[in-house]
């Protein structure tokens, strides 16, 4: 039974980095209704120019080459959205999902030959403190990241309901026509979107990084696929539902390889999806009526 | 001369995968699951010619239905959701197929060593071609009767009322319905007719390349599948066929002098193409 | 018109016969996560065709001498490329591929190759082609035009769990763990690792799986640390095993000794995890041990590549084939590609032991070598010698 619960704690906590993905997913559809297949892949860019602090100063402290990630997050978030949104139409979502493979492609290609594809080690915090209860432990970087996604759910959401750039936000994503005639600029809004969630990728990459320990462009696949999962099982352009997808999905995963094995692992987290896609289409938290 | 014809021969498997994808597109549905008919269709064809040693042309056809069939059983869950979340499903489908292949063994034992599909190894060997005698050029005929059948098929269907009745539920679900539409019977019918095309597409993959292993089905092939319509258009086939020879014999094959450059150079063309041709490049003008 | 045609054909021809080149192409991955293995082939076939060109080249069958002329394709790691890239080498008047880096490359290659050298009734390539780096077990028998330079693994974990049986009787159990998806780890645990622990007297108390690209090893290093063996060997590239071994420090795990994946012994494992990795010993078929192989590893790095065990493979691989095409006399004219193509096989089945970096490598008639090696462990941040069994 320890087993089991130890199985769980581990697998919830280590979810805390998907639900940080599938938040950025799930903003990106809630505004625009447009999927952004590069965006885990520009949050491993984001890590990977973390570490660019550390070439100039080697002792700098992970906070710092955390924060550094932070920003570059934002600025690669932004070059997503003028390569592969702002010159295509709105009205063709085929060309911005292959135009985000595209871009997919290149950040992966960019990481490897600046770094010959070998793994990076990355800087951590609180990776050497285990909180243990007799037999059962905890992470104390995992918690971290944890605490981040949630403290970046409650932003998010101040953001959105408190704000006059999430009032234009939200408007546009119910009604971008009406949006526009009430004089909110449209594109100003989904750029700065993009600018929001590439700022929060960013962190968590570098969150990701340090959980993980090393970097590697063999991360990106995967993270894109798991972030997919985990944002349409929270629903749709639910922020809290991509959190507790996250935690659902981590938790779900992990014991399942206890019972079933590794090579079984994501075929149950497949089949998962699916019974949600069948008995609760519309996610954990189904979001109210978007612009459909 | 022999390069060439290997690279008409893997243009042409290519152009079937991404004629399954045009099909499906062309109802508006979004399918990340052509890889795993394609899977399905490797698997199928190279266990009959390997352990089986059926001739080729009927392992295909085993190929086509049985990547027909599974594609017609994820047709009717997938009807449930739409847009985004069909993507996934698709994505999800695909990914579980190939996880299936990872555990799959089927060994027999045939001339004194083990044949046949071995789990995260692969199924190696597969060499009904070579043992046959057959020259590059006549394989390259051989699987290229395939892709000017599987065009002619849907060129003909883009002209008949089949294919005017897939563009209309393509274009406005709702409007196609109150038209008298059956949009169950379109829509697992075009999934259908996809997983029949991908499964040859495996079929003759497979034999392309003697050796496949789970890891060559994964989520960039099934990418690709629709990235050739959508980059090419969806005007017409032609589209998806410009598009194949664009992506693996400009791309890929053209620009391997580039040596290093040429992988940084792919992605970033693929966003520059979408960006000057929203609608592929036979797309029409308006998006 | 006349003259101009004749001018140029003059001048093709005394261009010729002044620099005269035998072509050999390398292929491998240099795009992707294992980019690092085709840039560090690449430098060592330069570097190693750049110093026998020096020393006068290659020797021909008519008396005159050639140089080396080396070209390297990118296969990107992928199946399909990896046989476009070997059908457009044999489309030229390359005489010899050497690569590629991926076992799942090499696989479906072998594949299309003519199985057995003379059936007419087999359509497959007719291209000597001679591996360095891809390291599956069991692959060159595939085809009789498939050879390898790579280290066996079969026989490098036979001695090293036998030398490390008589170092360290006190050690009697083994824990095992796997990158399962990846074709080359998986077969080293299950068909090397398992059965030669055991035949060395340790008992294998179990092994515990990941995959390739898993980032959390929590699970798995519990069952690790449950089994709490003497000695845990870990077969998986680079990025796992420095996630498994951080995880390991994490939970206490401190086994006696760690043994890990011949392809680890690089230089990605100490950028990964050199802290964590302090003390896995690793078999290997290169390590900077005496003049010869200390003075290799500087060429290469003059062109920017790294000594390993994977590209030092691809150095040897150009003297030996310099050698072959010396004692095949090959002619080296452009009509005579296939012939020479031939006599390279020929010369290479041929062969029962190859002089390497570090020692002399046996043959076997199914065209895959058996490497001397030594054993070296990683030491504050570099690889040392631990063991030379030699």
């Amino acid at each position: 039974m320890l087993d089991f619960f130890q199985t769980l704690s581990d697998g919830v906590l280590f979810g805390a980095t998907y639900a940080l993905i599938g938040i950025g997913f799930t903003l990106v559809f809630g505004v625009m209704h447009k999927i952004n297949m590069a965006y885990a892949a520009a949050s491993v860019g984001g890590a990977y120019a973390g570490l660019l602090v550390l070439k100039v100063m080697a002792t700098a402290p992970p906070a710092l080459v955390f924060f550094c990630a932070f920003l570059a997050g934002g600025l690669l978030g932004w070059m997503v959205y003028v390569a592969c949104f702002h010159f295509i139409p709105l009205s063709s979502p085929l060309a911005t999902l292959m135009s985000t493979v595209g871009m997919l492609l290149l950040i992966d290609e960019v990481i490897v030959h600046v770094t010959d594809g070998m793994p990076q080690g990355y800087p951590a915090m609180f990776d050497d403190v285990m909180l243990r209860a007799g037999e059962f432990s905890m992470r104390g970087d995992l918690l971290l990241v944890f605490g981040v996604s949630v403290l970046a759910m409650i932003g998010l959401l101040l953001l959105l309901y408190r704000t006059r750039l999430g009032l234009a936000t939200r408007a546009v994503s119910q009604q971008p026509v009406a949006a526009q005639l009430c004089g909110i600029r449209l594109v100003r809004v989904n750029a700065l979107t993009f600018i929001v969630t590439g700022l929060l990728g960013g962190l968590a990459g570098a969150l990701i990084g340090a959980s993980v320990g090393t970097l590697s462009p063999l991360l990106t696949v995967p993270l894109t696929v798991k972030g997919l999962i985990v944002t349409v099982i929270g629903g749709l352009g639910s922020v809290p539902g991509a959190i507790v997808a996250g935690l659902l999905v981590g938790g779900f995963e992990n014991v399942l390889q206890l019972y079933r094995g590794v090579t079984e692992r994501d075929l149950y987290v497949m089949l998962l999806l699916f019974v949600f896609l069948v008995f609760r289409p519309g996610g954990i938290f189904a979001a109210r009526g978007g612009r459909d | 001369m022999d390069f060439y014809f290997g690279l008409a021969q893997l243009i042409g498997v290519h152009t079937l995968l991404g004629l399954s994808a045009y099909i499906v597109l062309l109802t508006g549905q979004v399918s990340l699951a052509q890889a795993g008919f394609f899977a399905v269709g490797a698997y199928a064809a190279g266990m009959l010619t390997v352990l089986a040693g059926w001739h080729l042309v009927p392992a295909l056809g085993v190929s086509a239905l049985s990547g027909a069939a599974v594609a017609c059983a994820v047709g009717f869950p997938a009807l449930r959701v739409k847009g985004l979340m069909l993507v996934i499903a698709t994505l999800a489908f695909g990914e579980g197929v190939r996880l299936f292949f990872f555990n799959f063994d089927y060994q027999i034992a045939k001339g004194g060593i083990q044949v046949g599909p071995l789990g995260g190894e692969g199924f190696r060997q597969i060499r009904f071609f070579p043992e046959n005698g057959w020259e590059t050029g006549e394989v390259m005929l051989f699987i290229w009767v395939f892709v000017a059948a599987a065009m002619a098929l849907l060129w003909w269907f883009d002209r008949s009322r089949y294919g005017t009745v897939l563009r209309a539920v393509g274009e406005d679900e709702i409007a196609a319905q109150s038209m008298g539409i059956n949009l169950t019977a379109v829509k697992v019918s075009a999934m259908t007719v996809g997983g029949a095309i991908a499964g040859i597409g495996g079929g003759l993959y497979a034999h392309y390349t003697t050796h496949i292993e789970h890891a060559s089905f994964s989520i960039l092939l099934a990418t690709f599948a629709i990235a050739y319509p959508i980059v090419g258009g969806l005007r017409s086939v032609f589209g998806t066929l410009l598009a194949v020879i664009f992506v693996q014999g400009f791309l890929v094959e053209g620009l391997r002098f580039l040596g290093d450059w040429r992988n940084l150079l792919f992605g970033a063309l693929i966003v520059l193409a979408m960006n000057l041709r929203p609608s592929g490049i036979l797309g029409r003008r308006r998006a | 018109m006349k003259k101009l045609a004749l001018a140029v054909s003059l001048a093709l021809a005394a261009g010729v016969a002044h620099a005269q080149t035998v072509k050999i192409t390398g292929f491998g991955a240099k795009s992707g996560v294992v980019r690092s293995f085709g840039i560090n082939s690449e430098a060592a076939m330069l570097a190693a065709a750049d110093l026998i060109n020096k020393g006068g080249g290659v020797k021909l069958a008519d008396g005159s001498k050639a140089n080396i002329e080396v070209e390297f394709l990118d296969d990107r790691c992928d199946a399909a490329e990896g046989i476009s890239v070997i059908r457009r080498i044999a489309g030229t008047n390359a005489v010899v591929a050497v690569g590629p880096t991926c076992s799942n490359v090499a696989e479906p290659l072998f594949g299309i190759l003519q199985k057995k050298v003379g059936d007419s009734s087999d359509s497959g390539l007719q291209m000597p082609v001679f591996t360095d780096v891809a390291i599956k077990v069991g692959l060159a028998k595939i085809s009789e035009w498939a050879f390898r330079n790579v280290p066996n693994e079969m026989t490098m974990y036979n001695s090293l769990f036998y030398w490390l049986h008589t170092q360290h009787p006190q050690l009697k159990t083994v824990y095992g763990g796997v990158e399962e998806d990846f074709a080359h780890s998986r077969a080293t645990w299950y068909i090397v690792m398992k059965p030669r622990a055991e035949a060395s007297g340790f008992s294998v108390v179990g092994n515990t799986k990941w995959l390739l690209a898993d980032t959390n090893f929590a699970t798995q290093v519990r069952e690790m640390k449950k089994a709490n063996a003497d000695i845990v060997a870990i077969s998986a590239h680079p990025f796992s095993t420095c996630g498994v071994l951080k995880e390991m420090q994490r939970q206490g795990v401190k086994p006696k000794l760690l043994v890990g994946l011949t392809s680890s012994s690089s230089l990605e494992t100490l950028q990964g995890c050199a802290k964590q990795a302090e003390g896995i010993i690793i078999p290997t078929s290169f390590a900077p041990i005496n003049k010869e192989a200390v003075a290799a590893a500087k060429t290469t790095a003059k062109f920017k590549g790294a000594a390993d065990l994977h590209s030092m493979a691809a150095w040897e691989n150009m003297f030996i084939l310099k050698n072959v095409m010396e004692s095949e006399g090959i002619s080296g004219k452009p009509g005579d590609v296939q012939s020479d193509r031939r006599k390279i096989r020929d010369g290479l089945a041929k062969l029962k032991t190859t002089n390497g970096l570090i020692g002399v490598t046996k043959r076997d008639a199914e065209g895959e070598a058996d490497k001397p090696y030594v054993f070296v462990h990683a030491k504050k941040g570099e690889w040392k010698v631990l063991y030379n069994p030699l």
